[in-house]
């Protein structure tokens, strides 16, 4: 009865007080080194908050249209704040990653290889639609706004365009980045795009034949009163 | 060894003249046609006006490919007889050199500043290279007051259409006179005089590599002149005539250059403009005449339906750089028909001080934001021309002292909503 006890119920206690003995100074330096990272994070957010704001790029981020784009999604804090807690979570990531390393379970280092080997690729993939994003506003806006000038009744639909046109090339580089359907997404935004300016084309050709056919006769026969300058100078 | 932007070959006779008393500048490009007179008169003047002093006609080109530095060359050979391009007769020298650097208005002044300076010059002027309306007279009346009754820059007056220099009219002129204080009607004449100290205060500002030495000269003269203290006043010259193909015909550019530069020097010069209140009249040499008014083509209704299409489109930019009561304003001048299309200096003042409150807090791209006061500029400009069509041009001018004095009382508005930061 002994023998049985010993084998049933003290010797599998034994081994497990033993694991958890083996166990332990692992599982508390993977402790130790997740607190250190919360720790750091918090001090790297105060210091990079105090950098962003002494740089001034809440005003820069005002003008380039990325506080819209922010405020669309529904956020309300600021730039600054925003990237100083990307900073300090990215920091909190990278120490909860070596911690669980320090726990020496096989299957989670496995698994946390392959994530930390694609992580560059969301970062490069993040900063091709930012700037994609902006630069799809800058070139928008100032198409926009040319049209506008130059008296095109369809200033919005060219503005909006040409500002489609940037970010959607951006998310093919991103989705490219991300190695999500490569040639596909490729081929797709090839075939999207040379059918956006074909139907464009087909459709300026057929519904504005008789305005081009003016257009070059009045060049051909000289201004009519209407295309007259103003003789006004402005200088 | 001290550096000098200027050419080696123009550096060599800016030496071999060693001193002068008086420079004339002629920046040129593809002015073949005009640039002939213009030295003519310019030699002339000198001769007549100051036959004691010796004075030196620098030529700077920016690049010209029709021949513009062989004209001048053979105008100075062909009025003294001499072989060499830079001469004595009547002591006046002739330089003639491409400008040093990109060929842009900043290194051609730059290059005049310089030889004003080597050349210890008391007094200089610049004159445009596409005038036909200059004569002798203009050397007179823009040297005379530098060098007799001691003025540091002469600002020109010119006898002009009641529909020329809108830009100037209704948005130049009173901003400047309401920022500094002086009633400089034409702050951005491009032929002024200036003594030798303020070409070499000139030479000393860091200006040379911005956009205000590409496009803005002639307005940061003025206002360097202005902001700094120096004496000015200003000269009636006549009517300006002018080579019709160099007048540009991209508005929006326009607008952006001169107001760009203007708003730019708000910055450079806010602690001086904001204690400014009100102006005083400034000496002005010669009496004006009133102008005849030949009748213009101009198509109000093309003016008013760009307006009516920035109102469409561009209504986000507006709704963020305007004050609530003026967008008010803006959309039930959209609705308004014939005669009732009027924009009043009150709500006129108020876009243009918001535009500038807008580029100072860097609210969008600046070149994006000036750009899209353009069909606001055609709105005011079919109202100003609905309101004057019938109105001689002192009544013109009346109309423009009205739009002035605006400008200076709401300039506490300006004043108030610049030092406030951005919500």
């Amino acid at each position: 009865m002994d023998k049985l006890f010993q084998k049933v119920i003290i010797e599998p206690f034994h081994m497990f007080f033993e694991n958890i003995l083996q166990f332990l100074p692992n599982f508390l330096t993977s402790l130790l080194i997740l607190v250190i990272g919360l720790i750091l994070g918090r001090v790297l957010n105060t210091i990079f908050l105090r950098i962003f704001r002494a740089i001034g790029l809440d005003k820069l981020s005002e003008r380039s249209g990325v506080v819209d784009l922010i405020r669309k999604g529904g956020i309300k804090d600021s730039v600054s704040v925003l990237l100083a807690r990307s900073v300090r979570w990215i920091i909190v990531i990278i120490f909860a990653i070596i911690a669980l390393r320090a726990l020496e379970i096989p299957t989670i280092e496995g698994l946390f290889e392959r994530f930390l080997l694609y992580l560059p690729n969301v970062f490069v993939a993040a900063i091709i639609l930012l700037f994609g994003y902006l630069l799809g506003n800058f070139f928008g806006r100032a198409a926009l706004i040319a049209s506008v000038n130059a008296g095109i009744k369809i200033a919005g639909v060219i503005g909006k365009f040409v500002k489609f046109t940037v970010f959607l090339l951006a998310s093919t580089m991103a989705l490219e980045q991300l190695g999500i359907g490569k040639e596909t997404i490729v081929i797709a935004f090839a075939i999207i795009f040379g059918g956006v300016v074909l139907a464009l084309s087909i459709a300026f050709g057929l519904g504005g034949q008789d305005t081009a056919r003016q257009y070059i006769e009045r060049k051909i026969k000289g201004g009519t009163e209407e295309e007259k300058k103003d003789e006004i100078s402005h200088l | 060894m001290e550096k000098y932007l200027i050419k080696e070959e123009a550096l060599e006779k800016t030496r071999e003249i060693k001193e002068a008393d008086l420079l004339v500048g002629i920046p040129s490009f593809n002015s073949a046609h005009t640039i002939g007179h213009v030295v003519q008169a310019v030699r002339e003047g000198l001769s007549r006006y100051f036959p004691d002093n010796r004075s030196v006609i620098v030529n700077c080109d920016e690049d010209s490919t029709d021949g513009t530095m062989d004209v001048v060359k053979n105008t100075a050979v062909n009025s003294s007889g001499a072989a060499s391009l830079s001469h004595k007769g009547n002591h006046v020298f002739i330089i003639v050199t491409p400008c040093h650097g990109l060929p842009i208005k900043g290194n051609v002044f730059r290059t005049f500043f310089e030889i004003a300076n080597m050349l210890n010059v008391r007094a200089c002027l610049v004159v445009d290279s596409d005038l036909k309306s200059i004569t002798p007279e203009w050397v007179e009346l823009l040297m005379k007051p530098l060098l007799v009754e001691g003025y540091q820059y002469v600002a020109p007056l010119y006898y002009r259409h009641k529909y020329d220099g809108t830009i100037t009219k209704n948005i130049i002129y009173p901003l400047t006179r309401s920022l500094y204080g002086k009633r400089i009607r034409h702050p951005m004449g491009k032929d002024c005089g200036f003594s030798g100290e303020l070409a070499r205060f000139y030479l000393s500002k860091d200006i040379w590599g911005t956009d205000v030495a590409k496009f803005g000269l002639d307005i940061w003269m003025t206002t360097t002149a202005l902001a700094n203290g120096f004496k000015v006043c200003q000269s009636f010259l006549g009517t300006k005539i002018r080579n019709a193909k160099f007048v540009n015909t991209d508005l929006s550019s326009m607008l952006y250059q001169v107001v760009g530069t203007t708003f730019n020097l708000m910055e450079m010069y806010e602690q001086v403009w904001s204690t400014v209140s009100g102006s005083e009249e400034v000496y002005t040499v010669g009496s004006q005449r009133a102008v005849g008014m030949e009748p213009v083509f101009i198509n109000l209704d093309r003016m008013i339906d760009k307006f009516k299409l920035g109102m469409k489109e561009l209504l986000k930019i507006w709704e963020v750089v305007l004050p609530e009561e003026t967008m008010n304003f803006l959309y039930r001048l959209t609705y308004m028909q014939g005669r009732e299309f009027y924009i009043p200096d009150e709500v006129w003042t108020k876009i243009i001080y918001s535009f500038a409150i807008a580029s100072h807090r860097n609210v969008f791209n600046t070149e994006h934001l000036i750009k899209s006061l353009t069909p606001l500029y055609l709105a005011k400009l079919a109202s100003f021309v609905r309101e004057t069509w019938e109105s001689s041009s002192s009544e013109v001018e009346e109309k423009i002292e009205k739009l002035c004095l605006v400008f200076e009382k709401e300039k506490e508005f300006l004043i108030k909503n610049w030092r406030v930061e951005r919500k």
